[in-house]
């Protein structure tokens, strides 16, 4: 009985400092700076355990940060086919052009550009999290102390109290807007709901120990626009809307997503689609339009790669989004893969390991830019806007582009892709001269 | 957990590449594998860069070809573990400075070799006509524009060409019979294969091991 009643006490106050030191901040919109000094301690501690693998390898760490180009493991001759060709003697068609595809096989062979961006990034220092040990070793009694400690400090204390801050986060969610939906369509209404969408979306990115930061503020997405990012991660949206509402727009799930769905659109419209709606693109633009054209909605958030790449680079934007018209409002969103990796990778980890892994991460650590916004100009089809926004968010991000559609997670090349390739390479044959 | 049975062919490899990229490799491997301890054909579907490349079919086949293998017996493997990739992989390793006069005439032989391999599809080591065509028309495979007749003129061109090259004039009811690897070397002397023929890695430095 005594047992009971103690736990009992120790879980009030529990839940009492978690209302007091965290919920209501974020209710207010105000930080008590208790995450700036977690975050001043684990940089201190990462810092020092860097020295230490510096003096135990007896080398220096490599000291100019990897261009994003060379990301990978092989030089690769970026000499056009064209001036290759001709730089072997013979003009006509001979094995020169063997040398070409040969070696482009080969290299493709060690390493491709696509599927490398499928995998997590890889550190240049360990950040103490056994996950990204791939490349480090054993190296003094002090370090692996520091790391159990850590061990423990994450999963005994902050998994429990993410868990419970996700939950409380979820949970006023689902109520909130709720209660927010029973009220008549009005500015009061629209107040309320944003009010509630912000506090959750506060008390969630605390649940993950997340440091924002936010720049060019003044580029935030209007009303009547749609706002485009990168894809990294299921918890994008999260740090997005921590820092303004959006109206989302996905698919409709089952389980307690789709609970949190059919709370949330009743209090503000997000765009919620059928499966079987998903598969009519023309029904698709035909809504979002409609929601566009409505200046008083709050703007769309889409995520136009489709699917979840490394944050490394950013692939091919698929253009329905771009086709509805409107003011587009880019945004880059790069996390610090140091202190914790956001990356989701959905054909090694489901969604509940997934969450998990950031549970028990250090922090999650993010930049988000905020891009002028782009309008589509009178020559430009989907396709070239599409492109010319991506470019804006990777020069931004320093992220580096790829051409690549990231349907390739699952899926083999198309073949127009393919003979797009071969065409270019045969029209080049024929100018050189070769035939006849 | 590095590659098993990597002595022999670290000699092969070595000093050109280093135990850290034989690491990538093998991670390399073990995707294309998936995380198998061998590889086959089909893995090889896996690699989207590769589905542009004409001559896709006789790349992979390379791999696979016991005489690239440097196996005793002829034929293709049906499946090759983490030694044998790595085999396939030093034909394509870069030049050094430091090599004599030997080493790099050995070197290119084997360049070469691997070439001729390629090209001479029944290993009865000649290349003949009929090989040659098959080797043009897949690099000119998929251009609706260039017709079947081009790709042959092309092949027989270039045979004529090699047949001067290695047999000199040749009487009106000769037949040149195909190309032995010994004319492939005289066609390809003076011609400087090995900066086109190689893959370079890059000096990427992860922290060191402790020892």
């Amino acid at each position: 009985m005594e047992v009971v009643w103690a736990v009992g006490q120790v879980g009030a106050v529990w839940v009492a400092a978690v209302l007091g030191l965290i919920v209501l901040p974020s209710a207010l919109g105000i930080s008590l700076g208790i995450s700036e000094a977690y975050m001043w301690v684990l940089v201190k501690t990462l810092e020092w355990a860097t020295i230490r693998l510096q003096t135990g390898a007896k080398k220096p760490l490599p000291q100019p940060p990897r261009t994003p180009t060379a990301n990978g493991i092989i030089e690769r001759d970026e000499t056009p086919m064209e001036k290759e060709i001709a730089l072997l003697h013979r003009a006509d068609f001979e094995f020169s052009h063997i040398f070409y595809f040969c070696r482009k096989g080969f290299e493709a062979i060690v390493e491709d550009e696509v599927t490398q961006r499928f995998s997590s990034e890889e550190l240049l220092s360990w950040n103490l999290l056994t996950r990204t040990n791939v490349n480090f070793h054993y190296i003094s009694l002090r370090l692996t102390v520091v790391w159990v400690i850590g061990v423990i400090v994450r999963y005994c204390f902050l998994l429990p109290l993410r868990f419970t801050l996700a939950a409380i986060g979820i949970t006023s969610m689902i109520v909130g807007t709720t209660v927010v939906g029973q009220l008549p369509n009005s500015s009061v209404k629209n107040y309320l709901s944003e009010v509630v969408h912000l506090t959750c979306s506060r008390i969630l990115v605390r649940a993950l120990s997340g440091t924002i930061h936010y720049h060019n503020k003044e580029n935030r997405p209007q009303k009547g626009g749609i706002c485009v990012a990168n894809h990294t991660s299921p918890i994008d949206a999260i740090i997005l809307t921590n820092d303004g509402c959006y109206a989302m727009v996905g698919q409709v799930h089952g389980g307690l997503m789709g609970i949190i769905q059919r709370a949330t659109v009743k209090a503000c419209p997000h765009v919620w689609f059928e499966r079987s709606e998903m598969k009519d693109r023309h029904l698709v633009t035909k809504r979002l339009r409609e929601h566009v054209a409505d200046k008083s909605k709050l703007p769309i958030l889409i995520f136009p790669e489709g699917t979840c790449i490394n944050n490394t680079s950013v692939m091919m934007f698929k253009k329905g989004s771009f086709e509805i018209g409107g003011t587009i409002y880019p945004v880059a969103i790069k996390y610090d893969p140091q202190f914790g990796d956001a990356f989701w990778n959905s054909s090694k980890y489901n969604i509940v390991s997934y969450l998990l892994r950031i549970m028990t991460s250090w922090a999650i650590v993010c930049n988000v830019w905020y891009l002028p916004p782009m309008v589509r100009k009178e020559d430009e089809d989907a396709v070239q806007f599409a492109n010319r926004v991506r470019s804006a968010i990777a020069r931004q991000g320093g992220l580096t582009e790829l051409p690549w559609d990231g349907g390739l997670k699952r899926a083999k090349v198309k073949d127009t892709f393919k003979e797009e390739q071969q065409k270019n390479y045969s029209k080049m044959l024929v100018r050189n001269g070769s035939v006849g | 957990q590095g590659p098993r049975g990597s002595a022999p062919v670290t000699a092969l490899l070595s000093p050109a590449v280093t135990s850290e990229q034989i690491e990538h490799l093998h991670r390399r491997f073990k995707q294309l594998s998936q995380d198998q301890l061998t590889i086959r054909k089909e893995n090889f579907d896996s690699i989207p860069d590769l589905e542009f490349n004409p001559i896709r079919g006789k790349i992979v086949h390379a791999f696979f070809d016991k005489r690239n293998l440097r196996q005793e017996s002829d034929g293709l493997a049906d499946e090759i573990n983490f030694e044998d990739f790595l085999t396939i992989m030093s034909y394509f390793r870069p030049i050094e400075m430091n090599m004599d006069e030997e080493q790099l005439d050995r070197f290119r032989k084997e360049k070469l070799k691997f070439l001729f391999h390629m090209y001479d599809s029944d290993h009865d080591g000649k290349i003949t006509l009929q090989e040659y065509r098959n080797v043009v028309e897949e690099l000119l495979s998929g251009n609706p524009h260039l017709e079947k007749e081009s790709a042959r003129s092309i092949a027989d061109g270039a045979m004529m060409e090699a047949a001067s090259i290695c047999v000199g004039q040749m009487g009106p009811d000769q037949v040149y019979e195909g190309i032995t690897f010994e004319d492939f070397l005289k066609m390809w002397q003076g011609i400087d294969i090995e900066t086109k023929m190689h893959v370079r890695f890059l000096n990427v430095d992860t922290i060191a091991h402790c020892y």
